[in-house]
């Protein structure tokens, strides 16, 4: 009867494939093996496989660190072999299938697929990098109050554009090294979509700042847009980098928005000095083009803030009491 | 130390005849002249000393209130004490403060009817001789002449302009005329030979008003002395002319009283400049001191107007941006004495005026002065592509319907022209 062995690595990933036809398979170091596995943990002849004519029989050699089953403390001797076993001989692992062995169900490719590689097109990602250098580019113009040529912007900007494609180069990276897929253009295509949208709802966000008082609720809502982009953006790095399931994937993004936003705001938290004697307040301002609202008049605004008498009172009482 | 005194006094005594007469006045009146020290519990060491002169037989002793401000605030923390011409080192008692004029009466224990300075009936004439008396960095009680020069002009509340050297530790000590009869108190001085005191008047009235009926808590009397001078301050400054001045295309809004002093900037003359601006500020010429880390009473108004035609509109309102950002409050407090700042801003059009403002005010409450509170407003225009005006004020220890009347005002003066 056919069998079918597999060299995998500790993580279960495919290392090399065999299918062998005969009844009797020899593996070991050796080079008489039917299989060679250059681990100097293997013996010379580690492990033998034979057809009884009705089942598989595995066989250690008397190896030195002799051939475990899988979960197993018990050296492998006479061991009836049922398809889908796995044996760690030395420090590799060998796994025993038979041709009746069930796969799981074919995945048809979704059109979601057919959007992803769109951002693969090189028209993409040139158009995409060059708004990202624009935008970096203009922004280190408005943050300069002297007057700067074209090129002092534009050595900082190219630096800026070429910084930021670490992220997905080193995404591309950590997969092609686990066996997946690099797909560095796909990668490079999504993070720079998603690297304009960050700087986009931005602006967007001090656009709506500009344009409320202080009165406005619900702003705290704006305050997750960029939360969920970074999400959107890591759970489409992990889906083209790697293959994991659903719930895995949105895991490993929730861990590193976490991480980011958590982090930062940690270290907000920890340069925030135990008394403040500068007032906080939201200090957008922007172009009269961008504003939309209308304005109140001084009695309104009188009236608003006399509201922060009552409010300093109830606090400057608290901090009495203590 | 004696000796050093003693050169002084020779040196002064040849130069003139004024300094004989110092003399005379000095040994009449050493018995009631102390250093007053404030003792630190913990380390049984002075942490300031100025100097008190006595003005009752029954040993009422006048200093300054920063002289003792450290008791005043932390009562457990210090005791006074005094020091008098014959070494003897006794404790004193807080009786009652004038905080606004930097006064205070302290007690002292007495066995029997003592000399004291006698209070002047009335104000000197311009440039009468005056003798003040100190102990100047712990150097020994001296005597210093000099002369009357009338109130200070630019003062709310109301200061002696006196020719002469007052050193920091002559403090509290009083300033005498011919017949040793005080006109004042030493409070601070400005550099070279221009020292302040306060009007013996002043005095008077706190010792009048102590005699009548003694302040129950010192907290509660100081409260209410900041509470009644904001008022008065603030009514006057609404009260008076508001002019309003071109500053840029904007006008801006001065106060025309004595005691509020105006200057301005600009970098006009650099023509390659991005951005034209322009800056005005207003402020008070004083401050209410209440401990040497907190002041109060201070009032500042501020416009800037910056214009530019060589940059974007998206630009200049970006730098100018930085500006709100450099919000501070014109005052210093603590943690211990003051809130942090709560805020409210708004885009705001006054009815009657043409400007369109992101205008933000911000208040802190005092702790130990209820109803009591710092104020600071900041607007910056936001309804021309090229040319913006910020105008800013603070005021610290002011109530609220003064401080929100006074917001009014300010928002409907300021507008283009």
């Amino acid at each position: 009867m056919e069998i079918i062995i597999e060299e995998i690595s500790h993580g279960h990933k495919l290392l090399s494939r065999h299918k062998f036809a005969s009844n009797n398979i020899s593996i070991g170091r050796g080079y008489d093996n039917d299989i060679i596995i250059s681990d100097p943990h293997v013996c010379a002849d580690h492990l033998q496989l034979h057809f009884n004519g009705e089942h598989w029989l595995v066989n250690d050699q008397g190896s030195i660190n002799g051939s475990y089953l899988e979960n197993s403390k018990d050296n492998v001797i006479q061991h009836q072999v049922r398809s889908g076993d796995i044996i760690t001989i030395g420090k590799s692992q060998v796994r025993f299938v038979f041709p009746s062995h069930p796969v799981s169900k074919s995945i048809a490719i979704s059109p979601f697929e057919g959007l992803i590689n769109l951002a693969r097109h090189p028209m993409v990602v040139a158009l995409s990098m060059t708004l990202f250098a624009f935008i970096g580019g203009w922004i280190i113009n408005l943050n300069n109050v002297n007057e700067v040529s074209l090129t002092q912007i534009l050595v900082p900007t190219i630096g800026l554009t070429l910084g930021f494609a670490l992220w997905p180069a080193g995404i591309a990276l950590v997969s092609h090294l686990t066996k997946h897929d690099g797909r560095f253009w796909t990668q490079m295509g999504i993070s720079y979509i998603f690297f304009n949208l960050m700087w986009l709802s931005d602006i967007f966000e001090n656009i709506v700042h500009f344009n409320t008082s202080s009165n406005a609720s619900m702003l705290w809502l704006l305050a997750i847009v960029p939360l969920l982009l970074a999400f959107c953006l890591f759970w489409l790095n992990c889906y083209v980098g790697f293959h994991m399931t659903l719930k895995r994937r949105s895991f490993v993004s929730l861990c590193l928005v976490l991480l980011l936003f958590g982090g930062s705001f940690i270290v907000q938290l920890s340069k925030q000095p135990d008394f403040n004697p500068r007032p906080q307040f939201d200090t957008t301002i922007m172009s009269p083009a961008f504003l939309f609202t209308p304005s109140s008049d001084v009695e309104s605004f009188v009236s608003d803030s006399a509201k922060l008498f009552e409010k300093v009172t109830k606090e400057a009482a608290e901090d009495n009491k203590e | 130390m004696k000796a050093i005194f003693a050169l002084l006094l020779m040196c002064f005594s040849t130069l003139s005849f004024a300094a004989e007469q110092a003399e005379e006045i000095f040994k009449q009146l050493a018995p009631s002249l102390y250093q007053i020290r404030l003792i630190d519990k913990a380390s049984g060491e002075k942490s300031s000393i100025g100097s008190g002169f006595q003005i009752s037989s029954s040993g009422l002793i006048a200093t300054n209130y920063h002289v003792i401000s450290g008791f005043a605030r932390h009562p457990n923390k210090y005791k006074i004490e005094y020091l008098d011409n014959q070494g003897n080192q006794a404790p004193l008692t807080l009786k009652s403060v004038d905080v606004i004029n930097d006064l205070a009466i302290v007690q002292r224990e007495v066995t029997a009817e003592m000399p004291f300075f006698q209070l002047a009936q009335q104000a000197p004439t311009k440039g009468e001789e005056l003798y003040s008396l100190g102990n100047p960095h712990d150097l020994g009680m001296i005597v210093v002449p000099g002369t009357y020069n009338g109130l200070k002009n630019e003062s709310f509340n109301d200061r002696i302009h006196f020719t002469g050297s007052v050193n920091s530790g002559m403090s509290g000590g009083p300033v005498v005329n011919k017949n040793t009869e005080v006109v004042g108190i030493n409070v601070a001085t400005s550099g070279n030979q221009i020292g302040f005191l306060v009007p013996h008047d002043k005095l008077l009235e706190l010792y009048q008003a102590y005699k009548n009926s003694p302040p129950e808590s010192i907290e509660q009397q100081m409260a209410a002395q900041l509470m009644q001078n904001q008022k008065k301050l603030i009514t006057t400054i609404l009260n008076s002319d508001w002019q309003l001045k071109p500053l840029g295309r904007g006008l801006i809004p001065t106060v025309d009283v004595p005691f509020v002093r105006c200057w301005g900037e600009s970098n006009s003359d650099k023509t390659d400049a991005q951005i034209m601006a322009a800056v005005a500020n207003c402020d008070l010429d004083e401050n209410t001191y209440i401990s040497s880390d907190f002041f109060t009473g201070s009032l500042e108004m501020e416009y800037r107007y910056m214009e530019s035609d060589k940059i974007g509109s998206t630009k200049f309102y970006h730098i100018f941006e930085r500006q709100l950002n450099q919000a501070a409050p014109g005052n210093k407090a603590g943690k211990d004495d003051v809130t942090e700042y709560q805020c409210h801003h708004d885009i705001v059009t006054p009815n009657s005026s043409n400007i369109k403002n992101k205008a933000v005010f911000c208040t802190r409450a005092y702790k130990d002065f209820p109803a009591l509170y710092d104020v600071l407003y900041i607007a910056i225009s936001v309804d021309h592509e090229q040319y913006a005006l910020l105008s800013h004020f603070t005021i610290s220890g002011v109530a609220q319907e003064t401080s929100l009347a006074f917001l009014a005002k300010f928002m409907e003066s300021v507008s283009w022209k």
